[in-house]
């Protein structure tokens, strides 16, 4: 059977999701292996659901949050920026194919720009297989 | 007190390996293997591991009998009934080799606790039908280690008691000493193992008789007094505040003990499956006595190793009418801040 | 001071510095001052232990407590983590290392403790020995400084070393290493991990109440000690210290099962340094580098 990555995306209400929303009403394509949680802001991701989503079987993770200083809340994505930076060291150097979390400003009117982005990420997870490291047998 | 038998055998200590394999042969073997950390007991996969070179290993032999993880059910959510089922204890006959007297009388102690009344734990009680324990001398021309106090609990450094085979060492040889019918029963069937002289019974006697002369640290201590004057100075403050001044609440204390026996029972789900298992927990955690209602007891570091220390030495004697500590000298060792309980009950006594 | 060291180590070629003994006796007749003008309530320091190989972390309340202070190469605890069970406003002294001041440097920077309440006692050492095995503290384990970065009073002199080891030298073979083989390595090392929490216990920096790691809503990972439930806990509490650890190495003493925690401690430092140009624990006026930002960051950081 072809694998069919499982990839979990977390975006941001202001920015991200509605993005998302409009790649769907101006019927762009783009591959169904995404799951979206919608989060007020990137900032209230806590490091923790990236390392739990893949223990629960995720084999990617995609964040979008709004551009550096267009934040509705001003400042949460460059207090996450900083955060998710350091996640990412630290699943590299835990031995997690740093390629498997990704983080993208995606703005409210780039369609567009989201439909590229999973595409070229589900890409990206199905050449690098399923997600074994962190998975955990149920 | 236990009739000795009159079966001794030995085997050249570099000739363990064969022994260690032999035993592999009819069950499962636990013994001392060097660690980067210090001698720890292990399931052995290779004879060539075993190793009696050790002084006593950083964690306590406990985990054969009370594993730090005990499966009890397993279960599938459902509706409308969740299905649960008790997880069956399978287990070969285990032999535990290698065990220091100190270790050989916590058995007997946790044995008072997973049985005490008429209630008995199944789990312990199988695992402890199931293994023979060879015990091990200390060795007699060394002095012992300074955390070490097992006098102090009339334990001596070749006592037999809790051991089914007893082993001494005399230089490059072994001897085994049969002290229960169970024991009997597989030094006869280990046919690896050599006959013995009278020289070697006269030095098996003499080593135990030697045995009883050597002492760590000590100081006397009757049963009853311990267990008053730690409840007389339940509320000096004073005492109990500086005695854990420099502890830091940590737990390790707990996880090497080997008559500490708290544990926790959680379900362990993930997506609709789980197991509900017995896991070590430390009454040194901060939140061991968190309750419901978010209230705590024991909300200070002292309050929590007042308890400790009152569980072992004054709480046990009035249950269960023993010491729940054998002087094996873990805790003092392995405390990062160097906390010695045996300077904490040496104190307690003088106020 | 015995200069023994085992398996064959070089000795750090330090500059020579203040003998442990007039340390001590400087540490003594200070704390001595403070306590009998009440200056301070407390004096955090060292006391005997059972051998001169073991002292404790002691706390001298009265000028009579005195007495029992030591220092010697084996007074290796950070005192930082006694700091927050004092009350609000008790003034202390407290005998720091040097990077055992970064740590108190941390606390203030965080709002724990006030400056103005502490007189800090700062110890300069590079000769400090492990407990366990009698060896060297230096880089390759701690952050290899040998002064204090704040202090009141200095009970020695200034070490300057000709050449200053970095305290990330150590992470170059596990840099190196491919993704799998370091999988490898962290899964060995941390499936051994007992879940005994003293890692946390030691550290300074870790003050929440409570854990999260000990909150059951939501339950981040379960208590016995499996190999997932090890990983949720080590790497959050790796990103929960991430531009805090002050790399002092107590995790990494106190683990009874030795697992090298500062490894990876000392990674998240240097990285973090490396993309916010900011060590921690070194100036109180600066934020710790998670809960601050610049608009300039770079989005390289995310690569």
């Amino acid at each position: 059977m072809d694998f069919e990555p499982k990839i979990l995306g977390i975006a941001c209400n202001w920015c991200t999701y509605t993005g998302a929303d409009l790649a769907g009403t101006t019927r762009l394509k783009y591959p169904q292996n995404l799951r979206v949680i919608r989060v007020m802001c990137t900032s209230r991701i806590n490091p923790s659901f990236i390392i739990r989503a893949f223990q629960l079987g995720a084999d990617g993770v995609l964040i979008g949050g709004c551009h550096p200083g267009d934040c509705h809340y001003n400042t949460g994505n460059l207090y996450a920026r900083r955060r998710l930076a350091v996640t990412k060291k630290i699943l590299n150097f835990a031995g997690l194919e740093a390629k498997r979390l990704r983080v993208e400003w995606i703005s409210a009117s780039e369609g567009n720009k989201f439909a590229e982005v999973v595409r070229e990420f589900t890409a990206q997870i199905r050449n690098l297989g399923p997600q074994t490291k962190f998975k955990i047998s149920p | 007190m236990i009739e000795e038998r009159l079966v001794l055998k030995k085997t050249a200590i570099e000739k363990i390996n064969e022994l260690a394999a032999a035993l592999m042969e009819m069950g499962t073997l636990i013994a001392p293997v060097q660690e980067a950390v210090g001698a720890n007991f292990k399931t052995i996969e290779n004879p060539q591991e075993v190793s009696l070179d050790f002084y006593n290993t950083v964690l306590s032999p406990k985990f054969v009998f009370f594993p730090q993880t005990e499966n009890f059910l397993s279960y599938q959510i459902a509706k409308p009934f969740t299905n649960a089922e008790p997880v069956e204890l399978a287990i070969t006959p285990v032999f535990l080799f290698g065990v220091r007297p100190c270790d050989t009388r916590s058995f007997a102690i946790l044995d008072r606790h997973f049985e005490a009344s008429s209630i008995v734990d199944p789990y312990w009680r199988k695992r402890r039908e199931n293994a023979t324990i060879f015990g091990y001398a200390f060795a007699l021309d060394t002095p012992p280690d300074n955390a070490d106090f097992y006098s102090m609990l009339g334990i001596h450094a070749a006592d037999t008691e809790g051991s089914d085979i007893f082993m001494v060492r005399n230089d490059g040889e072994l001897l085994l000493k049969s002290i229960t019918s169970k024991g009997e029963q597989l030094l006869s069937e280990l046919t690896l193992l050599q006959e013995t002289s009278s020289d070697d019974e006269n030095y098996y006697t003499e080593y135990l008789a030697r045995g009883r002369e050597y002492k760590t640290r000590t100081l006397c201590l009757e049963q009853e007094t311990a267990a008053g004057k730690f409840e007389e100075i339940f509320y000096n403050n004073d005492f109990w505040g500086k005695t854990a001044s420099a502890c830091l609440s940590c737990g390790i204390c707990t996880f090497v003990c080997p008559t500490c026996y708290c544990f926790d029972i959680c379900d362990e789900t993930m997506f609709k499956k789980g197991t509900r298992r017995r896991v070590w927990d430390s009454c040194m955690f901060t939140d061991f006595t968190l309750e419901a209602s978010g209230h705590n007891p024991r909300t200070n570091v002292f309050q929590r190793l007042r308890q400790k220390v009152c569980h072992k030495y004054s709480y046990s004697p009035r249950k269960y009418d023993v010491i729940s500590c054998v002087g094996c000298g873990r805790c003092v060792r392995s405390c990062p801040v160097n906390i010695d309980i045996y300077s904490i009950v040496s104190s307690a006594l003088k106020i | 001071m015995n200069g023994k060291s085992c398996c064959g180590d070089i000795e750090t070629a330090g500059d020579k510095m203040t003998g442990f003994h007039e340390i001590e006796e400087r540490l003594k007749s200070e704390a001595f001052r403070l306590l009998q003008a009440g200056e301070v309530s407390v004096v955090l320091a060292y006391g005997k232990g059972t051998d001169e190989r073991h002292p404790v972390p002691f706390a001298a309340l009265t000028t009579a407590d005195v007495e029992n202070i030591v220092f010697n190469e084996h007074c290796t605890h950070n005192m930082a983590r006694y700091l927050l069970r004092y009350p609000s406003g008790t003034k202390i002294a407290v005998a720091l290392k040097g990077v055992d001041s970064r740590a108190v440097v941390v606390l203030i920077q965080e709002g724990k403790i006030n400056r103005d309440n502490l007189v800090i006692l700062g110890i300069p050492t590079n000769s400090m020995r492990n407990q366990q095995n009698g060896q060297i503290i230096d880089a390759r384990t701690t952050c290899g400084i040998a002064n204090p970065v704040l202090f009141d009073i200095l009970l020695g002199e200034e070490v300057h070393e000709a050449t200053v080891a970095s305290p990330y030298d150590v992470l170059a073979p596990y840099e190196a290493m491919d993704e799998d083989a370091r999988w490898n390595f962290w899964k060995t090392e941390l499936d051994r991990c007992i879940r005994c929490y003293a890692c946390r216990k030691a550290c300074p920096m870790c003050y929440c109440d409570p854990c999260f790691i000990d909150v059951t809503k939501p339950r981040w990972a379960n208590k016995s000690p499996q190999l997932a439930g090890n990983l949720m806990y080590h790497l959050t509490r790796f990103q929960h210290l991430a531009g805090r650890c002050v790399d002092c190495g107590e995790c990494s003493r106190v683990c009874p099962v030795a697992i090298p925690l500062y490894l990876f401690h000392k990674k998240v430092a240097k990285d973090c340094e490396e993309m916010f140009q900011q060590t921690a624990g070194m100036r109180i006026e600066d934020k710790p580098v998670i809960v601050d930002f610049r608009v300039e960051d770079s989005d390289k950081i995310l690569e």
